[in-house]
């Protein structure tokens, strides 16, 4: 299991190359604000992913981009089989949660 | 941007090359992004921010080896082990740390209570305060009337009150208790249940009582007090200014109210309101604004939602409640959209009104903390310093660096843990003694300051802040021991210490920070006492007043007057008082009675507040008991009736402003919008201060009482007393009995009506002055410790200059020559300090400017004595040093 703000980097960087604060940014859209995403956490989970080789920085900055934004990182190919792997574990979830019936109660009955 | 270098430092430098440039464009673009949401999300950001690159940034260092078992079993263990073979060192330690975080607590937990604690009830974030432009504001009846009786229509429900205090004795001596007026649907909109018997309902809330006829709640707390918690309490009676109602309910243990500050122990229902205030009663007041309206809306209901859906049937509404006399302002009145503000924490006037006092003392006393942790980061690292032969023979063992500083780090840790412990226990106290503080007997003010998880989590904040504040310092030292110097060190050497810089470098912040700590203290010092001492243009002295809220019913409004006439007439024959005298109102009681005038051949005035003037109905004589002289034309006299020519006198003021140079004499006061004064000016008198001594004097006009428009139902009367005040109470009790068996007052000591418009400059200059006191001792004791330790250091150093002569005072000079330069740089850091400052507390000050020099030369001068002394301490032992002694040892 991946935890979500790892998860929510793998997925981000898995569309594009990007660099930090936009990934930042891009997870808190991604989860609708569901997972905090604060500067300092943020940061030690990349660090995380990058020692466990799921990610790396990505060689080449863009011409027009700012130097102040730091590096860009890109999703390596033990990332995306993580990505997968963690992929195909939700869907089954899923498929498992479908079969059951929930029935509905009231909130405050 | 600065700041964010700063943070980063916490991190290891491995880590910060890698991500430091992302991490600074990050931290950039979300402090922008806080800003624009406003000033209080700006700071919650730079906390969290500061909280989490301080944590992250440590834990980075940490090696991975360091598992959470040994860490406990053998760190934790040292640790005590060590702080107890110093027992000084952490005893001083812990009580330094326990006053700092101690009354950082007590002030955050009344903070939080007046403004960070949502209401009790089910879930608070849904009510919404009806305003007219976002602030406080009240209502007429008549208006909520409306409200009440189309709520389904805007809201899930809606409630109004008015806080009140009542009279529970029935006659004689008033016996006070805080209550409100509640509507029907009060309870069920908070959410609030009672513990015994039932809520208040809107059947209740009926003109002439509901079924159970008049009734009223009572809250746990006078349930206990009063009633000592008795099993029947409910069918029992309470006597509301003489009218007894029946205790239908009694309020759960968390409700004190809905405005933090302002105890509700007795709730009325809003319609009997007129029973107990008869003819002066509000109910159909169109122009009477006492009622606070709050609503609770719709689940997803938005603010803007209601406020749109109330505002279409605004017209409807106000046109059915338009005030009379409202001509002129028919149409803003009608116009006048209505606001709905959030209100999950309820509305208060003491927050308004200590909001900012309160946040000034808070920053003074985290500048204490600051202080105190500076002390004990300069304790730590002289305990360091002893200890490094220790330190350096595990080093040379093997064990690693990072664990020894981890070790140092789980001490720090251990010091303020056990320091937030008893502060905590001493914030309780602190805060109880403060609250009292914050009352006065004209207003009494009641909070509970519950140690709820804000609290709580708030002092493990500051706990785990001053940490790392003082016990980085020692564990980052570690990082430079060389095991080979220090053994070798171990030899003698006559060198002076190294790597004093830092610990200097604290002091002289600890003297800044003192040194702008006093500063503030003498500046609201000399507020207060300014304050105290400002002539009020009446004589205060032995004047004692007597209050009646409410003639008895059986005298006819037009003889209210007459009547109180008489109740001044019987005081003023008793023996121990001189002179007694009828007025509606007392200067600096907080009522205020405004008109708009002009006066005929005066200069123009357009503006209303320029044309605002404070009026107090006064009967003949009233001056002389105030010591006030009549300058120009006459008194008001006996012959001033209700039917004969309406007169008045103003103060020179009034005459300054609405009059101009011509003689004031002879010329006719015209009321202006609602106003329907109408008097010609017989007199002028000095002028006297109305509403407090730091606004100053108003423009006032004096009516006789027998002419005062309003007919008031309450007035006071002023004895001045040749006697002490407790001989006479007792005959002037039986007197006023006499007069009229059924007749409610309450006595006041006029200086006790003075002091409480002052309370929030006295807590601030005492407050201010007890932590400035606080800081120069800590700074002191800082001064002390780093001094003594140069000199024990530098003992080989000294003995060797008085073996080869030098003088006592010579080596006095020396030692004494860098406490000079320490206080010298402290100082220009205060001053630095205070002009930043100057900015925040100027608001709070009165005649003193916040870059006072006299205060500011005074406070160098305090603070230069006290740190000699603590300087000249240690100096003098130096120069007592016996060289063979020290040269042999």
């Amino acid at each position: 299991m991946v935890k979500p703000i790892a998860l929510h980097i793998l997925l981000a960087l898995s569309d594009r190359d990007t660099h930090g604060y936009a990934l930042m940014q891009a997870i808190r859209e991604q989860s609708g604000g569901q997972v905090p995403v604060q500067t300092a956490s943020f940061y030690r989970h990349l660090a995380k992913l990058m020692d466990e080789g799921l990610v790396a920085e990505a060689t080449g900055r863009r011409e027009a981009d700012d130097p102040r934004r730091g590096a860009y990182y890109r999703i390596t190919g033990r990332g995306r089989q993580v990505l997968a792997a963690e992929k195909r574990r939700l869907l089954d979830l899923v498929a498992q949660m479908k079969k059951i019936r929930l029935s509905p109660r009231k909130a405050d009955a | 941007m600065k700041l964010y270098d700063w943070l980063l430092a916490a991190y290891p430098s491995r880590f910060r090359e890698r991500f430091g440039a992302g991490m600074h464009e990050a931290f950039a673009e979300d402090y922008a992004r806080s800003r624009a949401r406003g000033r209080l999300a700006a700071c919650v950001f730079l906390a969290t921010t500061i909280a989490h690159a301080l944590c992250f940034g440590l834990v980075e260092r940490l090696p991975r080896a360091a598992t959470f078992r040994s860490f406990l079993s053998v760190d934790v263990r040292d640790a005590i082990r060590s702080l107890w073979a110093t027992p000084i060192i952490t005893a001083v330690a812990v009580l330094s740390l326990a006053l700092g975080i101690g009354a950082n607590t007590a002030l955050f937990s009344i903070l939080n209570s007046l403004v960070f604690r949502p209401l009790p009830g089910r879930d608070p974030q849904r009510l919404v305060m009806l305003t007219s432009d976002g602030t406080m504001t009240s209502w007429t009846n008549p208006i909520w009337e409306q409200i009440r009786d189309r709520q389904p229509d805007f809201f899930e429900s809606a409630c109004a009150w008015s806080p009140n205090r009542f009279n529970v004795a029935g006659s004689g001596r008033a016996d006070f208790v805080d209550g409100a007026y509640v509507s029907g649907g009060l309870f069920r909109t908070l959410g609030i249940n009672p513990i015994a018997g039932r809520a208040l309902t809107p059947a209740d809330d009926v003109r002439g009582g509901g079924p159970d006829g008049q009734i009223a709640v009572i809250s746990y707390r006078l349930w206990q007090q009063r009633f000592a918690g008795a099993s029947d309490v409910l069918g029992r009676q309470i006597v509301v200014n003489r009218i007894p109602f029946t205790i239908v309910g009694v309020s759960p243990p968390g409700f004190g109210g809905l405005e933090p500050g302002q105890a509700m122990d007795v709730f009325l229902p809003i319609a009997s309101e007129a029973a107990i205030r008869g003819r002066d009663s509000a109910l159909d007041g169109r122009s009477s604004w006492w009622l606070r309206v709050m609503a609770r809306l719709r689940p997803n209901q938005t603010l803007e939602a209601a406020a749109a859906a109330l505002n279409a049937v605004r017209p409807a509404i106000r046109e059915a409640t338009l005030p009379p006399d409202h001509q002129k302002m028919v149409a803003g009145f009608l116009n006048e959209p209505f606001t709905l503000a959030s209100a999950p924490t309820g509305v208060s006037e003491l927050r308004n009104r200590f909001e900012q006092p309160l946040a000034i003392v808070m920053s003074v006393v985290a500048a204490v903390l600051l202080i105190a942790c500076a002390n004990i980061a300069n304790l730590m690292l002289a305990r360091a310093a002893a200890r490094r032969h220790e330190m350096t023979v595990r080093l040379a063992l093997g064990a690693s660096r990072a664990r020894l500083a981890c070790q140092t780090l789980v001490e720090s840790l251990i010091l303020a843990l056990a320091g937030g412990v008893a502060g905590l226990a001493l914030a309780a106290s602190g805060a109880a003694l403060l609250i009292r503080q914050l009352g006065s007997d004209v207003a009494t003010v009641t909070l509970d300051v519950p140690l709820d998880w804000r609290v709580l989590a708030f002092t493990a904040g500051a706990s785990l802040g001053a940490t790392l504040l003082f016990g980085l310092a020692p564990a980052l030292g570690l990082g430079s021991v060389e095991p080979h110097d220090v053994l070798k060190d171990q030899s003698r050497t006559v060198a002076g210490e190294r790597r004093a810089g830092f610990r200097n470098a604290l002091v002289v912040a600890q003297v800044g920070l003192s040194f702008a700590l006093v500063v503030g203290a003498g500046l609201f010092v000399r507020t207060f006492t300014t304050l105290m001492t400002t002539p009020l243009g009446f004589d205060p002295t032995r004047l004692l007043i007597v209050t009646v809220d409410q003639v008895p019913a059986d005298v006819p409004l037009k003889n209210v007057a007459a009547f109180g006439q008489r109740i001044a007439d019987v005081m003023a024959t008793i023996p121990g008082v001189a002179r007694a005298s009828l007025s509606h109102i007392t200067p600096l009681s907080g009522r205020n009675t405004t008109n708009r005038v002009v006066v005929s051949g005066g200069p123009a005035l357009s503006r209303p507040a320029e044309q605002t003037a404070w009026v107090a109905g006064v009967a003949p004589g009233w001056f002389e008991t105030y010591g006030m002289r009549v300058l120009a034309g006459r008194d008001i006299s006996a012959s001033d009736v209700a039917d004969g020519d309406a007169v008045a006198v103003v103060n020179e003021t009034f005459v300054r402003r609405f009059v101009g140079p011509q003689t004031p004499l002879g010329r006719r006061i015209k009321g202006v919008g609602f106003g329907k004064l109408d008097c010609v000016i017989v007199g002028v008198v000095n002028d006297a201060v109305y509403r407090t001594a730091r606004i100053g004097v108003v423009p006032t006009i004096y009516l006789p009482m027998t002419q005062f428009g309003r007919v008031p139902s309450g007035f006071s009367v002023t004895a001045k007393l040749t006697a002490e005040r407790v001989s006479i109470e007792r005959s002037l009790t039986d007197a006023l009995r006499l007069a009229d068996p059924t007749l409610a007052f309450s006595f006041r000591d006029y200086t006790d009506q003075v002091r409480a418009t002052l309370v929030q400059e006295r807590l601030v200059a005492m407050l201010a002055g007890f932590f400035g006191l606080l800081a120069m001792l800590l700074a002191a004791l800082g001064l002390y410790g780093v001094t003594s330790y140069s000199v024990s250091r530098r003992r080989p150093e000294i003995a060797v200059r008085l073996a080869l002569g030098a003088t006592a005072g010579g080596l006095v000079r020396l030692v004494l020559r860098r406490v000079v330069t320490m206080i010298g740089l402290g100082t220009v850091i205060g001053i630095a300090l205070i002009l930043w400052a100057s900015k925040f507390i100027g608001a709070l000050l009165f005649q003193v400017d916040a870059r006072d020099p006299i205060t500011i030369c005074g406070a160098a001068a305090v603070l230069a004595l006290v740190g000699l002394f603590a300087g000249w301490l240690p100096a003098r032992k130096a120069s007592r040093l016996d060289p063979t002694v020290a040269l042999r040892g």
